[in-house]
């Protein structure tokens, strides 16, 4: 015997050409659709497990320290603002704080790094508080120091990369010619802190000779009010608060714009395929009209037909959808290249994020479309008379 | 509290500059930092050149990994000089016609990596010797131009007697002088590093050229 | 509607007239004629001579302009009443086959999927082991995988006629069937409608042009200006 879904699928190999041309459109607007669909989640995702990977939400530095530091760290440059290590005390007494760490910034300029030299970059952590803040720190070799006055440097990944440097082996600082040993190396995080260099606060301190900090990373009680305790921060004298829940804001508004207009784009797109598959069914349509009157005689009722032709489109698209989520499977590491390269401020982690329920989802709104569109077409087919589509020879 | 919210968008923005997610890297690998200007330093007579980039894993795997250490006098050590580290070849050219090569290597010093590059011509002798980083209180006396001169002319039949491991040298290298006595093992390690390029250059390049394997 | 004995299709005054732009066409003109269970009827007469109306209206696939058509008593059409899609529908696929000059198979199904093709719709009880006994019965169980590109015009109406028989109807009806027939498979497919008649009992009534095959059957009516003359 004869499936009804057999009848409406042998119907579309009749034109392979016309059907594989409206399967490959459907196929194209599902990938940009389930893609970029992928990435709208994704990209918040990765952004909220970067901030998280901070370790701490709020951090308060010098006024004016943000421009400095990026002189410091881009080029070398003097004229840092520091803080007084005793706000620390003050941070953690308020009740909204959880821990807190206090972090010294500093850059050695090295005339032997290249032709024109270069800057390293250090920070200045306590043993005691800054581990705590970073508990998903996992180590290649070794661990963290444990004295806060150790001659010793934990490396991140690339820096240690770049010195070839095993725990045991020793570093210089430049420009005050201190030796440090090595005794730990982390793993990748995706982060800056795989090119920066740990050591221990008083240690810096001491080769940097200063007793001051420059930064001070808060980590705020789950379920505090931060906004109050950013508040209250502002009043610390000559010090700028800043909250990663901003930095979030601020990405996200950056790109707000961009995602609706790619989410558009992406819409529009997905209407234009569905009106390619209208056109293909109302055109089979019309080329079988004798043929759906024949159907007829043969005890073919209105709402037969109606559901043959809807079948067609319920194949098409559902194929097309299929194909087009498989190949955003497929070439999401691409995608995410290719956002990453497009965005100025990209997250670690998968930007394009696709899983089985976004699929779903996709396809569900893909094969919705598809069926709304192919109404018109079902619905023209059932209307057929058979004795007019018979004589219309 | 007035020009906070300007103040906090470009805080945020260096933030995000410092704080957020650089491309995660392969094996590290050793490339020029300022190609064209190097390119056209090395070999003023240049009009271009053409970077490729091979590794031993890929090029003959544990056989030619063996036969470089054999040729070295050394193995590989610890966890950065390994099968997989991707090696910058520049090709340089003189309109169509090949001039010669710059290639460097990673080399584990005393304090940090040293970056040692060598300026090859098409027969493989060196043209020029250029340590491009090197962390050292006595870097400056080994990145004197006076010490590189010393390996102009050189070829990789020189490094031949060189034994790493011990640091013992006949023949032309015993002429070689370490400005540095301080940096005993960052000279040495210089010298280990120049033989390893010219050796992986002879298996990359010069004997695949000559149609040996 | 399924009467063993006695099965008889009864027009009374069937008309159907339609309007051509501003002109109105008398296509049938108050025919009246009955036609009872295990009758080959063959209607002839020249285009236009509304044959293919009358064949049309006797078939349910059309509805009269006046007049009425009873099937066993039953009235279908009368008193004004006008039947839709739906009711037509149901009537056809309980009463009738039907073959056409053109075949009208489905030429991406099989030979075999193209008989089965009605039970996808409609599945008379009984109907399960009709289309392997159609098929070997008209001589195409060799031919059942089959594209209808990959046979003869001979062969493709002898699957339309299985087609139109798998549901077991009361009433074939054939307009023109062998219209696209060369002399030879004409003679076949009329030998087959003979056979039908003669030894399986079934009713049936066709247009043609052929005299040999109006021959065939037992009741030739003329057809002349929309109305019926029968010799």
């Amino acid at each position: 015997m004869i499936s009804r879904f057999q009848i409406a699928y042998k119907n579309l190999l009749r034109k392979k050409a016309r059907t594989l041309l409206t399967l490959i459109g459907i196929m194209l607007s599902s990938w940009v659709l389930v893609s970029l669909l992928g990435f709208n989640r994704g990209y918040e995702h990765a952004l909220n497990r970067d901030i998280d990977n901070m370790g701490y939400q709020l951090m308060v530095m010098a006024k004016g320290c943000p421009y400095e530091a990026a002189t410091m760290m881009l080029q070398g440059g003097t004229g840092l603002r520091y803080i007084e290590q005793s706000m620390v005390d003050e941070i953690v007494k308020k009740p909204e704080v959880d821990k807190v760490t206090p972090i010294l910034m500093q850059a050695f300029f090295d005339p032997d790094k290249g032709d024109g030299g270069g800057i390293a970059g250090y920070f200045g952590v306590e043993a005691a508080t800054f581990p705590g803040m970073k508990p998903f720190f996992r180590f290649r070799q070794g661990g963290w120091f444990k004295d806060e006055n150790a001659a010793e440097a934990v490396m991140g990944f690339e820096a240690a990369e770049l010195e070839q440097r095993e725990v045991g082996d020793m570093i210089l600082v430049p420009e005050k010619n201190v030796k440090l040993k090595v005794v730990g190396i982390l793993e990748r995080t995706g982060t800056q802190d795989d090119g920066t260099i740990f050591v221990p606060l008083k240690r810096l301190q001491m080769i940097s000779a200063t007793d001051k900090i420059t930064t001070i990373g808060i980590k705020v009680k789950k379920g505090a009010d931060s906004t109050k305790l950013e508040t209250a921060l502002y009043l610390l004298p000559d010090v700028q608060v800043v909250s990663f829940t901003q930095v979030k804001q601020t990405i996200m508004k950056l790109i707000a714009t961009a995602r609706v207009m790619v989410l558009s784009i992406a819409i529009i797109a997905l209407l234009i395929a569905m009106v390619g598959v209208i056109n293909t069914i109302l055109m089979s349509v019309l080329e079988r009209l004798q043929e759906i009157g024949i159907l007829k005689t043969m005890g073919a009722m209105p709402g037969d037909i109606f559901m043959l032709v809807w079948t067609e489109t319920l194949i098409l698209c559902s194929s097309g959808g299929i194909a087009g989520i498989a190949l955003a499977f497929v070439f999401a590491r691409l995608s995410d290249l290719l956002v990453r390269r497009v965005l100025p401020y990209a997250p670690g982690g998968e930007l394009v994020a696709i899983d089985m329920k976004l699929a779903l989802l996709t396809l569900a709104v893909i094969v919705a479309v598809g069926l709304l569109s192919g109404i018109y077409p079902a619905w023209k087919a059932g209307r057929v008379r058979p004795l007019e589509s018979i004589r219309s020879e | 509290m007035k020009g906070m919210s300007c103040y906090r968008i470009v805080l945020a923005t260096l933030l995000v500059f410092f704080v957020m997610a650089i491309p995660a890297l392969a094996a590290v690998g050793c490339d020029l930092n300022d190609p064209d200007r190097d390119v056209a330093r090395f070999f003023p007579d240049s009009s271009g050149y053409k970077t490729s980039y091979v590794s031993i894993d890929k090029r003959g795997g544990d056989t030619m990994l063996k036969r470089v250490e054999k040729r070295l006098g050394d193995r590989f050590h610890g966890i950065y000089e390994t099968i997989d580290v991707p090696y910058t070849i520049y090709e340089i050219r003189k309109g169509t016609q090949k001039i010669g090569y710059i290639h460097g290597v990673n080399q584990k010093g005393a304090y940090g990596g040293i970056q040692v590059f060598v300026a090859l011509d098409t027969t493989g002798r060196i043209r020029s010797f250029y340590i491009q980083k090197m962390t050292s209180q006595w870097a400056k006396k080994l990145r004197d131009p006076k010490f590189g001169r010393q390996f102009v002319g050189l070829t990789l039949t020189d490094f031949d007697s060189y034994d790493p491991a011990s640091g013992k040298a006949s023949g032309k290298l015993t002429e070689i002088r370490n400005p540095a006595s301080e940096a005993e093992q960052d000279f040495r390690a210089s010298l280990r590093a120049l033989k390893k390029n010219l050796i992986l250059m002879d298996e990359f390049v010069y004997s695949p050229e000559k149609g040996r394997p | 509607m399924n009467n063993d004995n006695g099965m008889s299709l009864e027009a009374r005054d069937l008309s159907r007239s339609y309007r051509r732009g501003s002109e109105q066409i008398n296509a049938l003109d108050q025919v009246s004629l009955t036609i009872r269970r295990g009758e080959f009827v063959s209607f002839m007469g020249p285009s236009g001579s509304g044959k293919t109306t009358l064949i049309n209206l006797l078939g349910c696939l059309d509805n009269p302009s006046s007049g009425e058509l009873r099937l066993t008593g039953k009235n279908i059409f009368g008193g004004g009443k006008k039947l839709d899609e739906k009711a037509l529908t149901r009537i056809r696929r309980e009463v009738f086959g039907y073959i056409f000059q053109s075949f009208y198979l489905i030429p991406t199904l099989t030979v075999r999927e193209n008989v089965a093709l009605p039970l996808a719709f409609y599945r008379k009880p009984g109907s399960e082991g009709e289309v392997d006994r159609l098929l070997k019965m008209l001589g195409m169980d060799h031919r059942m995988n089959h594209l209808p590109g990959q046979i003869s015009g001979g062969e493709m109406q002898r699957v339309a006629i299985a087609r139109a028989l798998v549901n077991r109807p009361e009433i074939l009806l054939a307009d023109e069937p062998t219209g696209n027939l060369d002399t030879k498979r004409s003679g076949e497919i009329g030998e087959i409608l003979q056979d039908l008649n003669k030894n399986v009992g079934l009713t049936i009534v066709m247009v043609t042009h052929n005299p040999g095959l109006a021959r065939l059957g037992g009741r030739l009516v003329e057809m002349r200006d929309g109305q019926a003359y029968e010799s």
